[in-house]
């Protein structure tokens, strides 16, 4: 089941990458503005609570407080993955709030690992707040960059509606092995954001291909519906399971529907006029 | 929460990688072939052959690269001992990658590049980045000088959030306005009037795209028959002539819950508009015109005199909106752009020498040398605005 998986991620890959891209000019440029100004209302509104949770969240890690600050982790992360299909736009933050211990040279030793990944490890791993402080004071002064820099951005509306497709290959690809919250195994609440963040830029473009492409439509809502209630199985309190509970059937599931949605959302660009 | 010891991650991920090592190379001989023949089916959109880039020892071979704007093909080989991604970055933003590539492949990458100077990756966050010239080729050029209308989609969408976080603005500051007069707050009143010009001035240069809610919101006495008494006073000058002409609320409250509805409905509406991109540079172009053609000699706010104020939101809607163009039209028209951002800056020095520790001074205090060099600065930024459209192919 798994081999399948990674089999399909990488078959997906390849052919992305060899297949040339079709362009469409059926959508006018103009009716984009409306979905991207309301795509940049929603990243706005997830920063803002971003970083008012990582406010409290760094407030407990540095209160040495290891369980409330292990509760708040999951929850606070939500609102960094929602937005994650527009990371490309900002790569240096993303790689000093996000990046995993496998990017640095020294793994969970790098003084270059740092995040919210960085916390994870001491709080998971270590049991412990200790040394955690300037890293707590780094993701808190991180995410306020983040929300004060993406004010004044621009958003290139091919690289929105290509963060769609991007972030399902990245879930396809490495996500689906639950390597992101490797010491927490919170992998769950990042694929309800993931999908959410991706589904929210589908959703705003929908209207523009509704008639001309409903089948197209119709197939990646199913998958958007599929892997809901497949994550709403999950669900506990106001979070969800551990990863391990995920049975193998599921995790079937979810994989092929990513897989499908990281195939199928990877035409949307061409779709709307942007490649 | 109690740790798990499941057999989930990460020991099964370095299981699957092994697999997906061994099925990949099954892929990859099957890839080879695809590529083949999708190569051979490739239509002249590759001005350039595929560039190979064999990453190594945290080091891309060649780490320097020149290609011809436009699409380009890269194979990218991981010859290290990792798995990793291949970005090509401005600053950054990446414009495109390739991830998860596996130790001893390679995969292909396709990326239509603007002219400029790019970095590319080479393996971990920490090793040093190549770089990536792109030079201009006729195409780009081309389209460099006249951007297609899809190249102004991000502006466009910027300036409709700016509409809307205004109009937002504009009706919070509005129903506090409503509530001060409802409750018979005269000084409270006048206060937070001035607050709710603000937003509203700043986006009147797109006024020509609500005309209707413009002529309901913002007209001046002296364009209306009867003056003061025409029943089509309405707005923001009625409750101005009420606070500081006649020093009273009698009458407003229905002026002022009008009002309200007309800025509510204003905020509802912006969010549908559909506005071209040459709308920006000729709406706020012939709004400053009439600043400083006639505005800046007669004065509007004829009973606060609160006209610099005005004008100050005026220029700083102008200035965003100018911010949002430049990157889509500095390329096509750079003297243009400087020039407007020469004369933008010129026509806020002449506002900010006026502006005393107590704000603006009342505008019947400013002398007539004072109006003109004023309407001097603004008239030389609503000309060299006027001269982006054209410049841009916008007309």
């Amino acid at each position: 089941m798994k081999l399948k998986t990674t089999l399909s991620a990488s078959l997906f890959a390849i052919s992305a990458a060899i297949l040339p891209r079709v362009a469409s000019a059926e959508v006018a440029p103009l009716d984009l503005v409306g979905p991207i100004a309301d795509y940049k209302v929603y990243v706005s509104e997830n920063l803002e609570k971003l970083v008012a949770d990582t406010k409290t969240f760094t407030d407990a890690v540095k209160a040495g407080d290891v369980d409330k600050a292990k509760s708040l982790f999951a929850p606070t992360r939500m609102s960094y993955e929602a937005i994650e299909p527009i990371a490309e736009l900002f790569s240096d933050l993303d790689g000093s709030i996000d990046s995993r211990a496998d990017d640095h040279e020294k793994a969970e030793k790098d003084p270059e690992f740092t995040g919210f990944h960085r916390l994870e490890y001491g709080l998971f791993s270590e049991n412990s707040t200790k040394e955690l402080a300037p890293f707590a004071d780094k993701l808190m002064a991180d995410v306020t960059e983040l929300n004060k820099r993406i004010t004044d951005l621009t958003l290139p509306p091919e690289k929105v509606v290509g963060g769609a497709a991007v972030l399902m290959e990245e879930v396809a690809a490495t996500k689906i092995s639950g390597e992101e919250d490797r010491y927490s195994h919170t992998d769950l609440w990042d694929f309800k954001a993931n999908f959410d963040g991706s589904r929210k830029i589908f959703d705003l473009v929908r209207p523009l291909i509704e008639k001309s492409d409903g089948e197209f439509i119709t197939k990646v809502s199913g998958n958007f519906d599929k892997v809901d209630v497949t994550l709403a199985k999950y669900k506990k309190g106001d979070g969800y399971e551990l990863y391990d509970k995920l049975t193998d059937d599921d995790r079937a599931v979810l994989a092929a529907a990513v897989n499908t949605l990281a195939e199928d959302l990877s035409t949307l660009r061409g779709k709307l006029g942007l490649n | 929460m109690t740790r798990n010891t499941g057999s989930v991650a990460p020991p099964p991920s370095q299981k699957m990688m092994k697999l997906a090592v061994a099925g990949a190379a099954i892929l990859v001989v099957a890839g080879a072939g695809a590529f083949y023949f999708a190569s051979k089916n490739m239509k002249a959109g590759t001005p350039n052959d595929a560039i190979v880039v064999t990453i190594k020892d945290g080091s891309c071979d060649p780490n320097a690269i020149t290609v011809l704007a436009g699409r380009s093909t890269f194979k990218i080989v991981n010859n290290s001992d990792r798995a990793l991604e291949w970005e090509i970055l401005d600053g950054v933003m990446v414009l495109e990658e390739r991830e998860n590539i596996l130790p001893g492949f390679t995969q292909t990458m396709q990326a239509k590049l603007k002219a400029g100077n790019y970095e590319i990756t080479c393996g971990l966050l920490s090793s040093p980045r190549g770089t990536l010239h792109v030079t201009p080729s006729a195409e780009s050029e081309a389209e460099a000088a006249r951007p297609p209308l899809v190249s102004f989609v991000g502006a466009l969408a910027e300036f409709q959030v700016f509409l809307m976080t205004q109009t937002n603005s504009l009706v919070k500051a509005t129903a506090a306005l409503d509530a001060a007069i409802q409750s018979g707050d005269l000084e409270q009143a006048r206060l937070l009037y001035q607050k709710a010009r603000i937003p509203y001035k700043q986006i009147e240069p797109m006024a020509d795209m609500f005309a209707d809610l413009h002529n309901a919101i913002d007209p001046i006495a002296d364009y209306l028959e009867k003056r003061e008494q025409d029943p089509a006073f309405t707005g923001f000058h009625r409750i101005e002539y009420g606070l500081y002409a006649s020093n009273s609320l009698d009458g407003l409250a229905p002026v002022s819950t009008k009002l309200l509805a007309d800025v509510t409905a204003l905020k509802d509406r912006v969010r549908g508009l559909r506005i071209p991109p040459e709308q920006i540079a000729k709406g706020t172009a012939r709004l400053l015109s009439s600043i400083a053609d006639t505005k800046v000699t007669a004065g509007e706010d004829h009973y606060s005199k609160t006209d610099l104020a005005d004008f100050e939101a005026n220029l700083a809607g102008t200035s965003r909106m100018m911010a949002l163009l430049k990157p889509v039209v500095s390329q096509a028209a750079p003297t243009i752009m400087a020039d407007i951002e020469t004369r933008l800056a010129d026509a806020n020095t002449a506002l900010t020498v006026m502006r005393g520790t107590d704000g603006y001074p009342a505008y019947d205090k400013v002398s007539k040398e004072s109006r003109e060099a004023l309407a001097q600065k603004i008239k030389a930024l609503a000309d060299a605005i006027g001269k982006l459209n054209s410049a841009i192919g916008l007309e």
